[in-house]
């Protein structure tokens, strides 16, 4: 019974073409006009990481497992730029000459025992070219190790310090902070919230104080919790495919990188998507008309939205610095500074203090919900 | 006939100071079909919303299938099927899938389901529409979707709140014959309907109600025999004048006699034979007389009687 109502409720909602209009394509429209707006400027970030050109010499001829790490620096990883972009050269002076004409930013030098990092000038990229050495020299011991006892296990020591240099990517060097990117964050808020419009439509259509369909549902033998948790689900899941299309097309087809794994940024945005469809539960436990039930969704995502960065990415932290009890209770606010906190900082603290307001949210919006909503026999219709 | 299928008993249902349900009691049997006549606003829909139990009432008790109705009594909600005033149908599901959703609240088991869901589109004739969004059917058709959609899991009890309103003739008449056969095949009704006609013509027994009060109960011929005029007399008389008249006033059951035009009209209270005794007075008299034409009261008759004829909201 609840695969049979979860399916139908799916299929009405993917049916309903101003659900679709506004949960999949007014996202993606309103991405793609902002990737014209300001898309440039947040690829020309200074801030932001970019792909070091760099050359190799190995003049030792032999198989070198640090060419190895190098080749796969090369590789994209989880939809991020790849660190470096490797150019090999046969001599010192070819490398050399390559630098000098900026070919390639600089090189290394491999004689069989050490590994010379040759650059024009300090700064950002030779940090990066450095560090890249140190990590491999860290482990050198352990992979020599590994190639001689364990040769089939030497890639599997070889990832482990790829890893850890695509980590210290994405925390020492800087991730993609560019405050234009907080509008791509604002705009998947705004999707998400948009699914409390699903959950009000949902409840519509099993609760008999609404329409007749509601009606005609609480005159049969099946539990309404059960339905409406099923709708739920139907609704939940819908939303979370529309927010990892939105996140998918501006990273993979705008090419407009949020600086944190595709899977992580999906995960975010699958519990925004709970946090949405949460509100609409209550919204729909709570009012009774049916006009209001089309335009307080609306107005109740557009608000928060707003608020959080929509149309002025400061907004946010002005209220931050006047008044941040609003950045908290404000779903749109939590998950736009929860996405921005994981893409700039990392798993900080205060990531984890967004996820968990936004999980009590959801817990007690759909506590407060279940208790309107157990109601079985109303006293006017 | 037999066993009590519902069984209301002192119902109280007020909405504030107003009271829409007023110590209103009813029996209905197994096969029954019961008409549940009112004006607007006389309490049909809030009873039958307190029998389903989806409104809460003051007072009373209610029993189908001599057991208590309850909003969790989910083995007697089983076997209601309540076709609603208004349709209720998913816009964005075609015919076949509102019917097999509908029906799939009831039916668990999906051979026999599709069975079901396709018995219930041949029997409202939807067999060719079924592919149909309801945005694309004509007023009639979405009428009979709505009906497919209560009838689907062939319950023991149906409930039609008005199920004919804005169809047109031939759709109508589908409707009602459509009813006649389910109740042939031993579903008990309830139906309510402004339609005196088809009350007349479809209910075995008919109540009817008024400011929440169950005021007359019985078959249609039961409730026309109550009332004093019991046959209408026109006859086409040229050359009427009192004499004529006050002979007519001495046939008996003749209580009352009107002018229209060169008509009269002449009402009698009760007996068989009215128009024969009339016809025999003119005749015996050698008074010509024109067109004569004689009217059995009807439920409309009856209705206004017990309502009264001012308008209603």
């Amino acid at each position: 019974m609840f695969g049979r109502i979860f399916v139908y409720k799916f299929k009405e909602i993917i049916r309903n073409r101003y659900m679709v209009g506004w949960n999949f394509l007014f996202p993606i429209v309103l991405a793609t006009v902002f990737y014209l707006g300001f898309g440039n400027m947040i690829k020309d970030d200074p801030d932001s990481f970019h792909t070091i050109e760099v050359g190799y010499v190995n003049t030792n001829q032999a198989e070198s497992n640090f060419e190895t790490v190098l080749d796969e620096l090369t590789e994209e990883t989880d939809g991020n730029e790849a660190i470096l972009s490797l150019r090999k050269y046969g001599s010192k002076q070819e490398a050399m000459d390559a630098m000098n004409s900026d070919e390639i930013f600089g090189f290394y030098m491999e004689d069989g025992e050490e590994i010379e990092t040759i650059v024009p000038t300090n700064g950002y990229n030779a940090t990066v070219m450095n560090q890249i050495v140190r990590e491999y020299e860290n482990k050198k011991n352990v992979i020599d190790t590994i190639a001689k006892d364990h040769p089939e296990n030497i890639q599997s020591a070889l990832d482990m310090v790829t890893e850890n240099l695509a980590i210290i990517k994405e925390h020492d060097f800087g991730n993609n902070t560019s405050p234009y990117v907080q509008y791509f964050f604002a705009l998947i808020a705004m999707s998400s919230l948009f699914s409390s419009w699903i959950s009000t439509t949902i409840l519509e259509g099993i609760c008999a104080n609404m329409t007749e369909q509601g009606k005609r549902f609480e005159c049969s033998p099946t539990s309404k919790l059960m339905a409406i948790v099923a709708g739920i689900c139907a609704a939940m899941i819908m939303q979370a495919v529309s927010n990892a299309v939105v996140v998918i097309y501006v990273q993979k087809i705008l090419k407009i990188s949020f600086g944190a794994p595709l899977v992580n940024i999906i995960a975010i945005t699958t519990l925004g998507s709970a946090l949405g469809v949460s509100c609409g539960v209550l919204m729909g436990s709570l009012i009774k008309n049916s006009r209001l039930l089309m335009v307080v969704p609306l107005c109740f995502t557009m608000t928060c939205s707003f608020f959080s960065g929509l149309m002025w990415h400061q907004i946010r932290q002005l209220i931050e610095s006047k008044a941040p009890i609003l950045n908290r209770i404000n779903p749109a606010a939590l998950l736009v500074d929860c996405l921005y906190t994981r893409a700039t900082y990392g798993k900080t603290a205060m990531y984890y203090q967004d996820i968990t307001i936004m999980s009590i949210m959801i817990v007690v919006s759909l506590f407060i919900s279940a208790i309107l909503l157990r109601r079985r026999k109303y006293v006017s219709l | 006939m037999g066993n009590n299928v519902v069984a209301i008993d002192n119902l109280v249902k007020r909405y504030g100071e107003k009271v829409a349900v007023d110590h209103f009691s009813l029996n209905i049997e197994d096969g029954e079909i019961l008409g549940l006549l009112g004006p607007n606003g006389s309490g049909k829909t809030t009873t039958i919303n307190c029998l389903l139990s989806l409104l809460q009432y003051d007072k009373g008790d209610i029993k189908i299938f001599n057991k208590n109705m309850a909003p969790d009594a989910y083995d007697i909600k089983s076997q209601i099927g309540v076709v609603m005033q208004n349709v209720a149908v998913i816009e964005t599901l075609n015919v076949y899938e509102n019917v097999d959703f509908f029906c799939g609240l009831y039916i668990k088991d999906k051979k026999l389901r599709k069975q079901y869901v396709e018995e219930a589109l041949e029997f409202t004739g939807l067999t060719e529409y079924k592919k149909y969004k309801p945005k694309k059917l004509s007023g009639g058709l979405l009428r009979r979707l709505n009906i497919a959609c209560g009838i689907a899991h062939k319950p023991k009890l149906i409930i039609f709140d008005e199920p004919t309103v804005a169809v047109d003739p031939q759709s109508r008449n589908a409707i009602l014959e459509g009813i006649k056969k389910m109740n042939r095949d031993g579903a008990t009704i309830i139906y309510t309907s402004h339609y005196m006609e088809e009350v007349e013509e479809l209910c075995s027994r008919v109540i009817i109600m008024d400011h929440g009060k169950n005021l007359a109960n019985g078959t249609t011929n039961e409730l026309k025999s109550s009332l004093m005029n019991r046959e209408t007399i026109r006859v086409n008389l040229p050359n009427k004048s009192d004499e004529i008249i006050s002979g007519l006033k001495e046939i008996n059951h003749v209580y009352k006699i009107k002018e229209d035009g060169d008509d009269l009209i002449i009402k009698c209270d009760g007996g068989d034979h009215n128009l024969v005794h009339v016809l025999s007075y003119l005749t015996d008299n050698n008074i010509p007389f024109g067109h004569v034409s004689t009217e059995l009261p009807t439920l409309n008759d009856v209705f206004l009687e017990i309502t009264g004829k001012e308008l209603r909201d």
